[in-house]
């Protein structure tokens, strides 16, 4: 294992290492008062124990503790509290996230214009603020301690999150399951993964990243140790997507080539029980992502969910016969070693996910209407190199395989009836073509932010100008 | 159903009569625009590929019979071949059993009414209105304010459209493109050297029942030429030019080109145009044979409709092309056309 | 000329042609509306779009204005490119979403003009780590091009500055040239009190800020296929 991260102390927490928390709020806040803000931050690292929360660290925990807390600015954040070198930030991030919707893919149904309160007025948003806790008790009773003495701060909105058991997600699959392991965080040998171990870099500005001999440009006084958050709160559509995949097994019984997509009986090897109508839509449900509903990804064990050898979840690459679709969800947003057109891209566009599903669970047998979805975190060291580069040419466009482009991301992509499509691969032969995929997801808010490291947060607290 | 198809008739003829009033010595028994034309023979023959875009039966690579009618857009009887003017280009592909399905086609790529209202609207902003040449001094005021100076008149012309287009235009960006095209459309050497749109959006139905919508084109194999705007403007020369092209002495084929649209690009609105980076399919080529003797049948009593489609091409959701089905028929009563009944719509 | 018409009626006709005239629109006119009706110079590359259309065979004209104007200066530019040659295929090789790429030396300008798929930024950015070092060899020659090097350094400072040199794409549709000039002033008018024949005045003080252009989006033979769909259907391998 190489050298311990020696500046764990001065980044945030749950950029490295998730902290796997089952309920979290996140604050949106707005500064009314800049010197009040600053003195804010500065009480947020001071050590002390009563009023402010005090800022999670990366430091290795002895204890977990009860409750984590951590902020985030945006570049109106930055320029409320009149910080210094706010220029030398990337362009995306000074933009912010609603004036980059073209590139992202924020259009139609996920519009900012569609925006709800308090995104809607994204010159307002500029700290988020995010609890993390046990119980839903301690995060409102550290809401109470961030914001009891106004603090130059106001309340524009607060969005909380529950984890489901067994790291389900709303569209029903287990989640979290792959992400970057870090050099001098993570034990190599404590986890199969076929992946390289990251770089800090992929996340931390001021290191090596996962392009050759590059280096993102590091803010003077507020940038080494810090990192950028892609937050975004995504309404799923359980319901339609529960409805595409009847949709999709009923047409796929009467296609001539399905019994080469399902042998007939073998539905007896997928989930428990299920009638053949079933076993399809779990077929394609878990084509579309890339990983059967328990997580077991199709390149390890492309018939069934339960295959007869264990199969360590993240041991596995997309190479050769691989008979994971190549515009499944889990590959465009990381293509691993596989054949991609961007041959020098490989790796380089890797992302963090911290995120939590909001709402209620959908219950088919009592419908409902409410907002459900995902509260997803997208941490990389620069948004345009990761989180943007791969939501516009991979997930939306498909450029990374001559063979999907032209075609979105069937589960989150932009994708509308009239015109999408998604290819289920047989194990000879062309192709099934599924047509007619509406969009599942639709985003309701969100922002670029910053995460400063302790040393920054200290620098903007003690800012006189 | 009776409803509903007596409240289209009526408001077709509101649209005739709305569109008659834009050429005050429009003479009652012609066709309210495009009233000059000629009527063409021809055949057309598909491309391989045509068939597996859509079903229907033009596309399947036998030789079809076309009869195609070129014209004026004008609703004026006066032919001025020369003045600058949008070309017509009607086509009837003769299917077999007495069949057909139409395309019609003009140069201008773009229309300037999205609905049926901003059509009504646009008609009365386009009445000619008595025009002068501007004065020198006008002139000379614009190119200091870098403007260019109006055109002059033609020689006899004492009403013009333009200034209310041009209004009109100046009031609804979606009518921008149509207006500012036709202002300059000019007119061509040859009713064959000149690019014809068919404007609307279609759906087409492919073999595995794929539906695409998609946009038309005639592209002439000879090129693009217009007059020369200087020149001088001569009335009438383009039915001998056809005559003495067809003999044959120089191409007269046209490629039929399809655009095909993607999610977002503009399906209902004719006023829109969809970017040159969309896919675009060769569907087969018409070639021009001659000039029809019988004029009478071939150039007036034939009548065309936007809405006569084989099995396999469907029209989409603008209005504007819908209006048009009842337009034209009730156009077609009102001078005594021919009829031609529609295929199972 | 049709008779009728006085000399004095001629004269102003013929004005546009005038070499007086020319000289007189183009030295004091010009500026004088530029400074009156200020216009922003325009940004560069093809405007943003969702659809996959729009997203493949994009177009990058890059002008970069030489620092040694002199023929000794061409020479050194044109060196930089051929002693790259093999890096500089291995790179478009390797990031796979270019059509075609050619560098022109133009007047004193060295040029790059490319057909390409996908987002700018990732283009760039990948081609910087694959032959930054040929983008510092050359970049070394260009005006202001010190300012971003060695571009590995100063990736996000490096695809700005290539931004700034791409050219502004006219509108296919000329009037969307009101569109943009709007938009430039954060406006979002859908129709308005437009003036059609303020075209030919904005059109020439939009040239006057940008006087690069590209005309239109351009031809394309085959629109609407990736590099990688191209040599996949023609059984090239990518």
């Amino acid at each position: 294992m190489s050298a311990p991260f020696k500046e764990a102390a001065d980044v945030q927490g749950n950029i490295l290492r998730g902290y796997r928390k089952p309920h979290v709020r996140h604050l949106v806040l707005e500064v009314t008062d800049c010197n009040a803000a600053r003195r804010w931050l500065a009480a947020c690292i001071s050590g002390r124990s009563d009023g402010v929360p005090q800022i999670t660290t990366e430091a290795p925990w002895t204890t977990k503790p009860h409750t984590c807390f951590n902020i985030g600015l945006t570049s109106e954040g930055l320029r409320a509290l009149r910080a210094p070198s706010l220029d030398e930030f990337p362009r995306e991030f000074i933009e912010g996230m609603s004036a980059r919707a073209k590139k992202i893919g924020d259009t139609g149904p996920s519009a900012p214009e569609t925006w709800p309160a308090p995104f809607n007025e994204p010159k307002r948003v500029h700290l988020i603020a995010t609890i993390y806790a046990d119980a839903i008790a301690q995060l409102d009773s550290v809401q109470h301690h961030a914001l009891a003495d106004g603090g130059g701060l106001r309340l524009l909105g607060a969005f909380d999150g529950q984890s489901f058991p067994h790291d389900l997600v709303h569209f029903g699959y287990r989640d979290n399951i792959s992400q970057p392991r870090f050099e001098g965080i993570h034990d190599p040998k404590g986890y199969e993964d076929a992946q390289p171990m990251a770089p800090l870099g992929t996340v931390l500005l001021g290191y090596e990243t996962n392009f050759e001999g590059l280096m993102w440009h590091v803010p003077k006084d507020v940038g080494h140790n810090g990192s950028f958050n892609a937050f975004r709160v995504l309404a799923q559509d359980v319901a339609g997507f529960d409805a595409y995949l009847d949709t999709a097994a009923t047409e796929l019984l009467g296609h001539p080539n399905v019994d080469d997509l399902l042998l007939p009986g073998a539905e007896a090897t997928i989930g428990h029980g299920l009638s053949r109508h079933a076993a399809l839509r779990e077929v394609v449900a878990a084509n579309m992502c890339g990983r059967w509903r328990n997580g077991v990804p199709l390149a390890l064990s492309p018939d069934t969910d339960k295959p007869p050898h264990k199969v360590a979840l993240n041991n596995f690459d997309f190479v050769g016969d691989s008979r994971c679709p190549y515009g499944s969800h889990i590959r465009r947003s990381n293509p691993r070693g596989g054949q991609i057109v961007q041959r020098v891209a490989n790796h380089s566009r890797r992302i963090v996910r911290r995120g939590m599903p909001y709402g209620p669970a959908y219950d088919p047998a009592k419908p409902d209407t409410k907002e459900r979805g995902l509260l997803g975190s997208f941490l990389g060291a620069n948004l345009g190199a990761q989180f943007e580069a791969m939501s516009c040419d991979w997930l939306n466009l498909g450029l990374h395989d001559p063979r999907v482009t032209g075609s979105n991301d069937p589960l989150v992509g932009a994708n509308e009836p009239e015109t999408s499509w998604f290819d289920l691969p047989l194990k000879s032969g062309p192709p099934i073509r599924l047509r007619g995929l509406p969009r599942f997801v639709r985003t309701r808010g969100g922002a670029y932010t910053f995460l400063p490291s302790i040393s920054a947060i200290r620098y903007l607290g003690a800012l006189t100008n | 159903m009776d409803n509903s198809s007596e409240a289209n008739s009526s408001e077709a003829r509101r649209l005739v009569d709305a569109v008659i009033s834009d050429f005050p010595d429009h003479k009652p028994g012609t066709r309210p625009v495009h009233t000059l034309g000629v009527g063409v023979e021809g055949y057309f023959v598909a491309s391989e590929v045509a068939r597996t875009y859509c079903i229907a039966e033009h596309f399947r690579g036998q030789r079809v019979p076309a009869s195609v009618r070129f014209s004026n857009g004008s609703g004026s009887p006066v032919r001025h071949d020369g003045w600058s003017d949008v070309r017509g280009m009607a086509t009837r592909f003769r299917l077999a059993d007495g069949a057909a399905t139409d395309l019609i086609a003009m140069t201008l790529g773009e229309f300037f009414a999205r609905t049926v209202e901003e059509f009504f609207e646009f008609t009365k902003a386009a009445q000619p209105k008595p025009i002068q040449k501007e004065s020198p001094w006008r002139k000379i005021l614009d190119m200091l304010q870098l403007k260019l100076p109006l055109d002059d008149p033609n020689p006899g012309e004492t009403a013009s459209a333009a200034a209310g287009m041009l209004d009109y235009a100046n009031r609804h960006r979606f009518a921008q493109l149509g207006v500012f095209q036709a202002a300059k459309i000019g007119a061509p050497v040859s009713y064959a050297r000149a690019t014809y749109h068919a404007v609307h959006t279609f759906v087409v139905i492919a073999p595995d029942g794929v539906r695409r919508h998609v946009r038309f084109s005639w592209q002439p194999v000879a090129g693009v030429r217009t007059t020369e705007p200087d020149a001088a403007k001569r009335d009438d020369y383009l039915h001998q030019e056809l005559k003495d092209r067809l003999r044959p002495r120089f191409p007269a084929r046209f490629m039929l080109m399809m655009t095909i649209g993607e999610a977002g690009d503009a399906f209902d609105d004719p006023t829109r145009p969809w970017p040159a980076k969309r896919v675009r399919v060769v569907m087969g080529t018409l070639t021009l044979t001659k000039v029809a003797e019988d004029q009478a049948a071939a150039g007036e009593h034939i009548s065309f409709n936007p809405c006569r489609l084989a099995h396999g091409i469907e029209a989409s959701g603008d209005p504007i092309l819908h209006a048009r089905r009842d337009a034209y028929e009730a156009s077609r009563e009102l001078r005594g056309g021919a009829s031609c009944p529609f295929n199972r719509s | 000329m049709p008779s009728g018409v006085g000399w004095f009626e001629g004269f102003v006709d013929g004005l546009p042609n005038n070499r007086v005239f020319k000289f007189v629109a183009s030295r004091i006119l010009v500026p004088y509306w530029a400074w009156r009706t200020p216009v922003k110079p325009l940004e560069g590359g093809p405007p943003p779009s969702m659809q996959p259309g729009d997203n493949v065979q994009c177009m990058m004209n890059l002008i970069m204005p030489l620092k040694d104007k002199s023929p000794i200066g061409r020479a050194l530019a044109a060196l930089a490119v051929a002693q790259n040659k093999d890096e500089i295929f291995a790179g478009l090789d390797n990031v796979g979403t270019v059509h075609f790429a050619r560098f022109v030396i133009v007047d004193n300008n060295i040029c790059m003009f490319s057909v390409y798929d996908g987002d700018f930024t990732n283009y760039i950015r990948d081609f910087v780590a694959t032959i930054g070092s040929v983008f510092n060899n050359v970049v070394a020659l260009v005006e202001k091009g010190e300012t971003v090097m060695p571009c590995e350094q100063n990736v996000e400072a490096f695809i700005e500055w290539v931004h700034e040199r791409d050219m502004y794409q006219v509108p296919d549709l000329a009037t969307d040239l009101f569109k943009d000039q709007e938009a430039m002033n954060g406006s979002k008018a859908a129709s308005g009190n437009d003036d059609l024949r303020q075209l030919p005045p904005r059109l020439i003080l939009q040239l006057n800020a940008n006087p690069n252009v590209s005309l239109g989006s351009g031809y394309r033979a085959y629109p609407g296929y990736s590099a990688a769909q191209v040599r996949h259907k023609l059984g090239l391998g990518w």
